[in-house]
């Protein structure tokens, strides 16, 4: 519910985000110039109104699912896959 | 019931629980066909602050197909959306609701009605998965009130009003409501699921009790339907208005569903969910009772998932061999000999549930979509509306073609009509050897609607009960 309508908010929101970027681009998610990869942090935002999620489907195959908008897809990436295992594993300090 | 939490996943999920299905062609606009579907079942009138409503994160989907080949060829898709008008509150409602635009009602729903044609269409594996294909239907209807729900004397005096004032025109030729209504659907659920002791007959059960009328829980409960009504000659295939019964034109396949996006995230400040990912199916509804008593219950959540089309095989040797069959006959020993001893597959059961009865077997009718086994609720738009004085609840078994299983009125009494089908009273129409048990065009469970139930003109389905007066002292 919210006054706002839905969708000039999705509208909003997806520009704000750039929610829809990440299924157009590479499946890898680069870190920014100078910025290190993988450090814990706690999350500075709510749950963006269209979040992009990716999973890892299959360990063994190195498959990553990343759902977006209506859209699904799945990618062979054994290097994500590792990355995202190593994430699972690690805590905020 | 006849889908109202029929499988366990759906029934943690009422929202999107589709619990009924009807299609007919108008009583009082013979023109049209009527569909309904309704979720959310089993609601108390008197459930509130927050009283019952659609589910803002739901895709309702209607589907017809006009070909036979178990594929929708027209779909229609409700989205909904709530809104506060006032967050200061605790209240639905701060005063008298007199209009769908009233300051006084707080907490309202709107919706969106997008409809996709798609005739001869197929991805290559024979599928059209539309409740994947959100954002590409024609909008046709947009920002629509829903009416509030039926709360009282005092805060929803006029309901009716406010109800008519919810019926919308749609530029496009339709016509839609979406709201509470009375639940029109009748059974005894309690006498049912203990074992199935029909009420009327239950000195006659394997754990006798003394016979005893018939009791109907759902009489004092609403839900929330989901009506369109369209021109015929929008629903058939080649555009006509068809006269003759026995023309495969004159045939529609119906059937609803409703889905969730495939992930949901829940906010931790307490902002709700938000959805990611495409429309998956949690719930579906061809034929009332299909998946509640013939799909077994390892396989009820699945069924719910895939469509008609899929069908076939496992779930098509469900209907072949239906456990209710085989039960009765040890529930009420001695009643049903025949039954017992009739061990074929139920080839009549698979023509009024999966294929449609084909022309020849009851004289100038027919809803035969084909071969391919698919459950789907289906029409014959060429047989015009018995006026409601000679309409038989037990529709096509009691020589009323207007009625189920040629598609499903309000008021057909659809657990007596199956209970006679599936212990073996629809049998002879496929297998001439074959002599019914006495006790099979006698099954019932004793309910009858009632008054209020239903009303003449659309959504057909009766004004819903209002919480300060139900349940009654």
């Amino acid at each position: 519910m919210e006054r706002l309508s839905r969708r000039s908010f999705v509208k909003i929101a997806g520009a704000a985000t750039g929610a829809a970027a990440l299924a157009a681009a590479p499946p890898i998610a680069r870190a920014a110039v100078g910025e290190e990869e993988g450090q814990p942090t706690n999350a500075t935002t709510g749950v963006p109104e269209e979040p992009v999620v990716a999973y890892v489907r299959s360990v063994e195959r190195g498959e990553v699912t990343v759902t977006s908008g209506t859209a699904e897809h799945t990618y062979r990436d054994r290097a994500l896959v590792r990355r995202l295992m190593r994430a699972a594993r690690r805590e905020v300090r | 019931m006849s889908s109202h939490r029929e499988a366990p996943g759906i029934s943690q999920d009422p929202v999107a629980d589709n619990a009924d299905v009807y299609a007919f062609v108008s009583p009082d606009d013979p023109t049209t066909v009527t569909i309904l579907s309704n979720f959310v079942p089993l609601q108390g009138p008197a459930g509130g602050p927050n009283f019952f409503e659609f589910g803002d994160d739901v895709l309702y989907s209607i589907f017809i197909d006009n070909d036979g080949d178990a594929l929708p060829d027209i779909t229609y898709q409700f989205q909904f959306r709530t809104t506060l008008q006032n967050e200061e509150t605790f209240l639905y409602n701060t005063g008298p609701i007199t209009s769908l635009t009233d300051p006084n009602w707080n907490k309202r729903q709107l919706y969106d009605v997008s409809v996709i044609y798609e005739k001869g269409r197929g991805n290559g594996n024979g599928k059209k998965q539309h409740h994947e294909q959100d954002g590409t239907g024609k909008v046709i209807g947009s920002d629509l009130a829903c009416p509030p729900c039926n709360i009282g004397p005092r805060s929803t005096p006029n309901y009716d009003l406010l109800a008519n004032a919810a019926v919308h025109q749609l530029p496009s030729g339709e016509t839609v409501f979406a709201g509470q209504r009375n639940d029109g659907f009748f059974v005894d659920l309690g006498s049912v699921f203990d074992l199935a002791a029909l009420r009327p007959f239950q000195n006659l059960h394997l754990l006798p009790m003394a016979a005893a009328p018939g009791v109907d829980p759902l009489k004092d409960l609403n839900i929330h339907t989901i009506a369109i009504k369209v021109p015929i000659s929008m629903l058939t295939r080649d555009g006509s208005v068809p006269s003759d019964p026995l023309s495969a034109v004159s045939v529609i396949g119906v059937w609803s569903a409703a889905s969730r996006r495939k992930v949901q995230v829940r906010d931790e400040n307490g902002n709700g969910s938000k959805g990611s990912g495409p429309w998956v199916q949690v719930s579906r509804l061809g034929n009332p009772l299909f998946n509640e008593v013939i799909v077994h219950i390892g396989d009820k959540d699945r069924w719910n998932a895939v469509d008609p089309i899929d069908d076939a095989g496992e779930f098509e040797s469900y209907v072949n061999q239906p456990e209710l069959a085989r039960l009765l006959p040890v529930l009420y020993p001695g009643v049903f000999p025949h039954l017992a001893g009739y061990t074929k597959d139920r080839a009549d059961l698979h023509a009024i549930l999966l294929t449609g009865i084909p022309a020849g077997i009851v004289p100038g009718f027919q809803n035969f979509t084909g071969s391919r086994p698919a459950d789907m609720l289906r029409l014959n738009v060429a047989i015009p509306p018995t006026p409601a004085g000679s309409a038989n609840s037990i529709g096509l078994l009691a020589g009323d073609a207007a009625g189920f299983p040629n598609g499903r009125r309000v008021f057909d009494n659809i657990v007596a009509i199956e209970l006679r089908a599936v212990a073996g009273l629809t049998i002879p129409l496929v297998d001439p050897s074959y002599t019914p048990d006495a006790a099979a065009s006698l099954l019932e469970d004793g309910t009858a609607p009632g008054a209020g139930r239903y009303q003449s003109t659309f959504p057909y389905l009766g004004t819903p009960h209002d919480g300060y007066h139900t349940p009654s002292s």
